[in-house]
This record gives C-alpha cells, structure tokens and sequence, in this order.
C-alpha cells in the first residue's frame, strides 16, 4: 500500500479504536507501556541534562560583558545553599529564563529551583500566607505585589537598590515609582526589581502588503487615522482586533485605551487615574474610550466587524495580517505577538512594527510608551535570595536573555549590541528614547477593577455600549470596593 | 398487534439514545480530530473542515535569489511550494490582492522580463534575463484544493516534553494511595455508623454529610499553615506524599463516609444477625460480609476517588508544590502551554493521553461492579 505514512499511523489509530473495549483496553495497556518506556527515558535525559550548559560560554562573544560576570562569580559563594524561585514563566520562557539563571548557578554554585504555575497569582498568595513561601518571586502585577508589601511578606530591597535603579535604569524615576509600594508598618520602601520589559505601545503591519497597497508607516496619530481612512476607500480592512483570552477576555482593549490616554492626556492624569484620583467618568478617560471606539466599534474599520472584537482570541487575531488576501493591515499588541505569527515568519521582514504615534495636535505630550513587565521580590530573607537581586544588577543578566528572544530591558549598561535581531533592539531603543514610560494601568489598578470590570467594560463597550455608560460601571465597581 | 402498538415508542427511544449518544461523542470526535491536525490549521479552521478537501488562499515564498542558477543564458530559481504530492495548485498571483490572477502552468510577468510560472502541483520556476538581486524570495500566493492532512505532532511533542515521565510516575505515586486510604478508612466508618450504636450516631452522620457542602478551596491556607507548622516541628519538610495523601484523604472522605454508610445500612439485617447468633464479632462481620457484599459500592467510589485525584491540579500544586521534581502530570502540561496559554494544540493530544489511566481503572474496576451488582440478585432470598 503506497501513501502517504503520516495519513497510515492515522487510520491505523482509528483501527485500533474501532474493535471496542478488547482493542482499546489493549491499546490502553499498549500505550502505557509505551509511556513508562518513555518516562524512563524522559528520567535518563533529565539527569543528563542536570549538569548545566551555558548557552554562550563566558569569554568568548564579546558582544556580552564577561567582566561583569566573572565580578559577580568572585564576590558570591553559596555552595550547599537553595534557592527557589517562583515566577510567571513556563513553556518556552521558562526555557529562555532557565538559559539565564544557569548562569548564576554557575558563578555561586548555589541549588536553584525554578518553578511556575498556571494560577500563579494565586499560589502565591496561599504560599505566603501558610508561610511557605519561595525564596524570590517574580510577578507581572504590580497591584499584587503592593498587596503582598502591605501584608509584610516581602523584604525591603533599601537604599542601595533604590539610588542603583535611578541611576541605571532609563527614566529610572518611573521605575523607582512603579517598585515602591506601602509596607505592614505603612511606610513606603522599595520592595521589587524590574527585570524584563515589553513595549506595548507597538503597531504590528506587514511591510511587503503595505509596499504593494503604496501606504506609508504613519507619523503622526492623525496619520494613522488617515490611513485606517483611505485602507477602507482602497476597499481592504485596516485594523485586526481581537480581545478574547478566555478568563482575561478584554485586556487588549485596555491596552489600547491606556495607549490613547498617555496620547490625548497628561502623565500625571494618567497617574491619578490608575489610582481613582479622578473618576473613571472623567472627561480625559472618556474621550480615550471614545477615542478606542472609533478604531474598534466601525464595521469597516475592523477585521469581522465590531461585533468580531470581542470574540476573536487575541492570539488568533494577528494571524489575519499574514492571510490572503489579507484581512487586514494593522494591529496593535504589544512586543510578545511575534510568538503568535504563523511558523516560520521573520520579524523585521515577513512583519515589522512601528511606534504607535502621538498626535501632532500635542506636541507637549512627547513621546509616552506603554510598557509592562516583571518585578523580582525577595520572598524569604536568606544569602542566596540578597545575592539572586544583585545578579540581576549585572550586565549579563540582561545581555543574555537579550541575546535570546522576547527580552527588552531598560538598563542602560547593557549592550544594545546583545539584542537577538534588528527589531528586538529598535524595542529596546523606543524604551530608552521614551520621555514617558507607564506600567500597563490596568495590572496598577486594584485586581477588581484592572483584571475585571475594566475588563468586562471593554466587552460591552465594543458590544455597543457608550462610553458614558462603561466608564460610570467601572467606577460603579471601584466605589464598591473602597 | 402488541409489536406494532411499542415500535412508535421504541422507535422514539432508538432516536433518543442515537441523538444523545452523538450529542455526548460528538465533541471528544472533535477532540481527537484536533489532536491529529497541525498547530496552524487549527488556528484558521474548524476541526469538521479537516475530514475534506478544501480550497484554500495560502502564501508561499519562492528561495532567495542566492539560490538562483544560470541556464542557457537566464538565470532560474527552482523550487516546490507544498510539501508531499496530494495538494493541487489552481491559481496563483504576486500581490496579496490578487491571489489567484494567474492559471496554473501559465507564466506570469513580474516585469523587467522576468516571469513566474507555477505549476498544479506547486513546483514553480522564475526566470530572469539579468541576475536576481536582494536576499528575500519572491512572495507567491496561490489556491490550492488540500486534502485532508494529519499529523501526530502533537503527540510527539507532548510525550518527548522533558518530565512528562516523571510527572506520570508522580500523578500514580499521588492517585492511588489517596484513593485505597480513603477507602479503607471509610469503609470501617461506615460499617460502625450504620450497624454499630452508639450515642450520638445520628448527629456524627448529620455532621458528616454537613461536611460535603465545606468547598475545599476554603481550607487551603489553613492546611497549609498546620502542615508547615508540623512540619518545622518535626524538621521535615512541609510539601510530601504523605501530606497530600492525607489531605486527598480528607477532601475525599464525607462523600465516601456517606455512600458507604447508605449503602450498607441498606444490606438485609437478617444476614447480619444470624452471623452474630453464630457468634462472629464485629470485624468478622465487617471483613468476611459486609466488604464483600459492598464490593459495588467500594468500586464506585473508587473510580470516583481516582479519577478526582489523577485530574486534580490545585491541591497538588498547593500541598506538592510546583517545582519540577515534584509536578503532577496535570500540572506538567498545563505548563507545557506557555506563559500566554496560546500552545492549545497541546491540549488536545495532552487530553488523550492522560485520559488513559482513568480508562483502563474505569474498564478493569467495571467488570467488579456489575459482578457485585449480579451476584446479589441471582442468589434470591
């Protein structure tokens, strides 16, 4: 029989299925001595993989800065110590991030444990609280963390980290700001390390569909609306939005409205706003809503329609760029998408971004960037932990996720040079360049408000519903919880 | 006339049964169809349009002018669009506009006398007066009709994931003590609770169904903090086995306290009482008539037991702990999808092969529960 042997292992399943409980009870026990067969093998290569492997050995790429390292390996000894270490990462970041501490494994000799969970944000809690808390953490939330330092189940980071931050980092005021948070005794001290950064104010295209079609990467946000204009007159679709993501559906509108309010008002506004100094039916935020609504809630301006928005899955919605002929040309997300593009697509070529733009009509505003990332917190106060924040002071530690993929990092001792590829390193750069940087407003915001109503509010917000009316829900839900 | 007055009715019961068991197979079919597509097919289209040939709009890319060779005084680049030999190409085109402007077979103008000529079987072929410059290949958009394709990817990835052997080893090491000790512990619970009195049984029992409606999630923390405070007491550690054996064990047993309880208060008393006039005790009732009888019960709950702890993934995260020695199969997986959750192609091949285990305990514990079930009614009284 000649065919294709991809399609007979398929029939050949089916087969097996068909013949009721004998055949597939046989094929149960089959397959279960097939697993223990590969779970023996799964343990071998597990040992074997146990001595850790240094993905670029130390020395010899210039691009990193070895010294740093070798410093660091000096001043720290922890043999026959643990640490463990929670944080967000699993699949193939926690591939990447293990690439990087193997490193500090390597210079201190320490036992490091690295673990994660789906429901993190929820282990934590239950794990600080029995009192079995990991050594260091690493959470996204900064509206977690503040509640975790109020508790007193964080240890400060002091002075030194604090005045090394503002020295190191770009607009190391913000992020000093964005690591400061109230402790148990109600004074406020620096409690976490930013490490690892993503850009969200990014508009992802195809450069080859835009060569074709004769647009223009826009300047300016009246440009840009242009261009969403006359995509609809050339008769294509400008923009793909998609908010679904199960629990979390909605999240990336609140992206784009955080993305408007940095661009239609000031830092400060937007500063009091994450913290409900002015209430969510204030003018400014309205008008971002509204401002979000004419890109999403036009028929024509959207990939399916407004009604689409709320249903399509965000990691889905990217996909329509590559399509032919495409469904659409824009997309808003933040610097993580390219894991979502279909295999094999080249970033920088195959698909680019640019920066999304500030109106000309506000020049004073300059250039705000929407960013997000992972704050290190010391969890249990022990050598290994102190040591584990001042590996992530080096320049290695940086240069080598840099070096991987989805790594973007404001400290400016790092080697620009170390970025994987031509667009990682123009991320990293509109960190550096940008005049404002913001954390992601909704992980500011309280659990209920920033990872739910605002959430659900975006829903019906591109369900139909007005401005006027999500705003004052939300601030409904934030008055309840004050 | 008896047989023509039941058909309508058993033919409505025939349609009832088909309907329902479509209705209950239909979505595991789906299941296991997406299982054996591949990740970018299931990103664009249904799993009911993988059982046909379907015309699709796709893009391709042609290899980069390096791969270029001169022939005859032009300069050719070769090469094939689709792999394996089942697809046929319809029509193609250079912009994405215009996907299919060109038939298949026919050359098509790209300007400055170079020309693009695919072929139905998705080979392609540029030819050029001049040498090709620039370091990406031409785009190529075609339809093509794609038989239906599939693929065990999926599964190859999820069993070669490094440590799906030893979190298969650690579900086992989890599942089947926390589903023999509850076991044992209510069956002699529920053998003193329904023929053994005592003060207090009624209100004992009361308190024990009163303890199914507590939602495991409430008592969490409050564990945890005992176990890490025995735990420090004794200089062990707070996360083991045997800690999550003896909270399964708790969460497990006010149900099976209860199901024991009803079903042996349920057992003839008679069979009871003439064992005590021969004078066995208590245990030798218990061991030698009540467990064999109740093999029925013991058997339904243990599927029950097994299955709850082997898909378990919050009590084992919080009592085990989530490093990678000690993750369970569930929680393996779960992280096998990535931080942002997108893998779900993982999903359902992870699905199939976890669902094995609670199979073959379903299947062999089943033959035991319509033996218990049977052997009670022939005998008669």
């Amino acid at each position: 029989m000649k065919g294709n042997p991809k399609r007979f292992e398929f029939w050949g399943i089916l087969e097996n299925a068909c013949p009721g409980r004998v055949g597939l009870l046989w094929e149960a026990n089959h397959v279960k001595k097939t697993l223990l067969m590969t779970a023996a093998l799964a343990l071998l290569m597990a040992g074997g993989a146990a001595a850790a492997d240094l993905k670029f050995k130390p020395g010899e790429d210039s691009k990193f800065n070895w010294q740093s390292f070798e410093d660091f390996k000096k001043g720290h000894d922890l043999k026959g110590q643990t640490l463990t270490i929670f944080g967000p990462w699993r699949g193939e970041d926690e591939a990447l991030f293990k690439n990087v501490y193997a490193y500090f494994v390597e210079a201190t000799g320490v036992d490091l444990k690295y673990s994660s969970s789906e429901n993190y944000e929820q282990q934590i809690v239950i794990d600080t609280q029995a009192g079995s808390p990991p050594d260091v953490a690493i959470l996204p939330q900064p509206g977690l963390i503040a509640d975790l330092a109020s508790k007193g189940y964080l240890t400060p980071l002091g002075d030194e980290t604090q005045k090394w931050l503002l020295d190191n980092y770009a607009a190391g005021q913000s992020w000093v700001d964005l690591s400061t948070y109230k402790g148990k005794d109600g004074n406020a001290a620096l409690y976490a390390f930013p490490y690892k950064i993503d850009v969200k104010s990014l508009v992802w295209y195809v450069p080859e569909n835009f060569e074709d079609a004769g647009y223009e990467v826009p300047k300016t946000m009246e440009d840009l609306k242009a261009l969403t204009e006359k995509i609809v007159a050339d008769g294509g679709t400008p923009w793909c939005i998609g908010l679904g993501s199960g629990g979390a559906t909605g999240w990336p509108a609140t992206d784009w409205v955080e993305d408007l309010m940095l661009r239609t008002a000031s830092p400060e506004t937007y500063d009091k706003w994450v913290k409900n100094e002015i209430p969510f039916t204030d003018a400014s935020v309205v008008g971002a809503l509204d401002e979000f609504g004419w890109f999403a809630k036009n028929d024509k301006f959207v990939d399916g329609g407004a009604a689409a928005v709320a249903s399509t899955d965000f990691r889905d919605s990217p996909k329509g760029l590559f399509a032919s002929p495409p469904k659409c040309y824009l997309h808003h997300q933040a610097s993580f998408i390219p894991s979502f593009f279909p295999e094999g697509t080249v970033v920088g070529e195959d698909a680019d971004f640019f920066y999304m733009p500030p109106y000309a009509s506000k020049p004073e505003l300059g250039n705000p960037v929407l960013g997000a990332g992972t704050l290190a917190m010391i969890t249990k106060d022990t050598p290994a932990s102190r040591a584990f924040i001042e590996f992530l002071k080096t320049p290695i530690a940086h240069e080598v996720w840099m070096a991987q993929t989805s790594f973007l990092t404001p400290y400016k001792s790092a080697n620009k040079e170390a970025y994987a590829n031509g667009p990682m390193k123009k991320q990293g750069e509109i960190l550096l360049n940008s005049t404002t940087f913001r954390f992601d407003g909704s992980d500011l915001m309280p659990g209920k408000i920033g990872a739910g109503a605002f959430w659900t509010g975006m829903v019906d917000f591109v369900g139909g519903k007005s401005a006027a009316d999500v705003a004052g829900g939300v601030q409904k839900a934030w008055d309840a919880i004050k | 006339m008896i047989a023509s007055a039941r058909s309508p009715l058993i033919i409505v019961v025939h349609i009832s049964v088909l309907l329902l068991v479509a209705l209950w197979t239909l979505p595991t079919a789906g299941l296991l169809i997406s299982s054996l597509r591949d990740k970018d097919q299931l990103a664009v289209s249904g799993w009911w349009t993988a059982l046909s040939t379907s015309s699709q709009n796709l893009t391709g890319r042609a290899a980069s002018p390096e791969a270029q060779v001169e022939k005859d005084g032009k300069f050719v680049i070769e090469g094939k669009l689709l792999e394996g030999d089942t697809a046929k190409v319809s029509a193609f085109g250079v912009r994405p506009l215009q996907p299919s402007a060109f038939e298949a077979g026919k050359p098509a103008d790209l300007g400055d006398g170079q020309t693009l000529t695919v072929n139905e079987d998705g080979s392609y072929q540029i030819v050029s007066p001049t040498r090709m410059e620039g370091t990406r290949g031409q785009r190529i958009f075609y339809t093509a009709s794609v038989p239906p394709r599939f693929t065990l990817d999926n599964y190859r990835e999820v069993l070669n994931a490094a440590g799906i052997g030893s979190s298969f080893i650690n579900s086992l090491t989890v599942a089947i003590p926390s589903t023999i000790i509850p076991i044992l512990v209510a069956a002699f619970c529920a053998y003193a609770l329904a023929w053994m009195p005592f003060p207090g049984r009624a209100i004992l029992i009361a308190v024990i169904v009163g303890l199914l409606v507590v939602p495991l999630q409430m008592s969490l923390i409050p564990l945890l903090k005992l176990y890490n405070g025995v735990g420090a007491f004794f200089g062990v550690p707070a996360k083991t086995y045997v800690g999550i054996w003896l909270a399964h064990m708790g969460f497990g047993l006010p149900l099976a306290v209860y199901l024991l309880r009803n079903y042996m208060a349920g057992l003839p008393r008679e069979i009871l009482e003439s064992a005590r006039v021969d004078g066995a005790s208590d245990f030798d009732i218990f061991v030698k008539i009540i467990l064999p009888l109740s093999f029925p019960a013991l058997a339904s709950f243990s599927i029950f037991q097994f299955l709850w702890t082997w898909n378990d993934l919050l009590v084992a995260m919080v009592f085990l702990g989530t490093g990678n020695d000690e993750l369970v199969l569930t929680g393996r997986l779960v992280n096998l999808l990535g931080s942002r959750g997108g893998n779900w192609e993982i999903l359902t091949a992870s699905a199939f092969i976890t669902i094995i285990v609670p199979l073959i305990v379903f299947f062999s514990l089943q033959r035991y529960l319509v033996r218990g079930l049977l052997s009670g009614s022939v005998k008669g009284g």
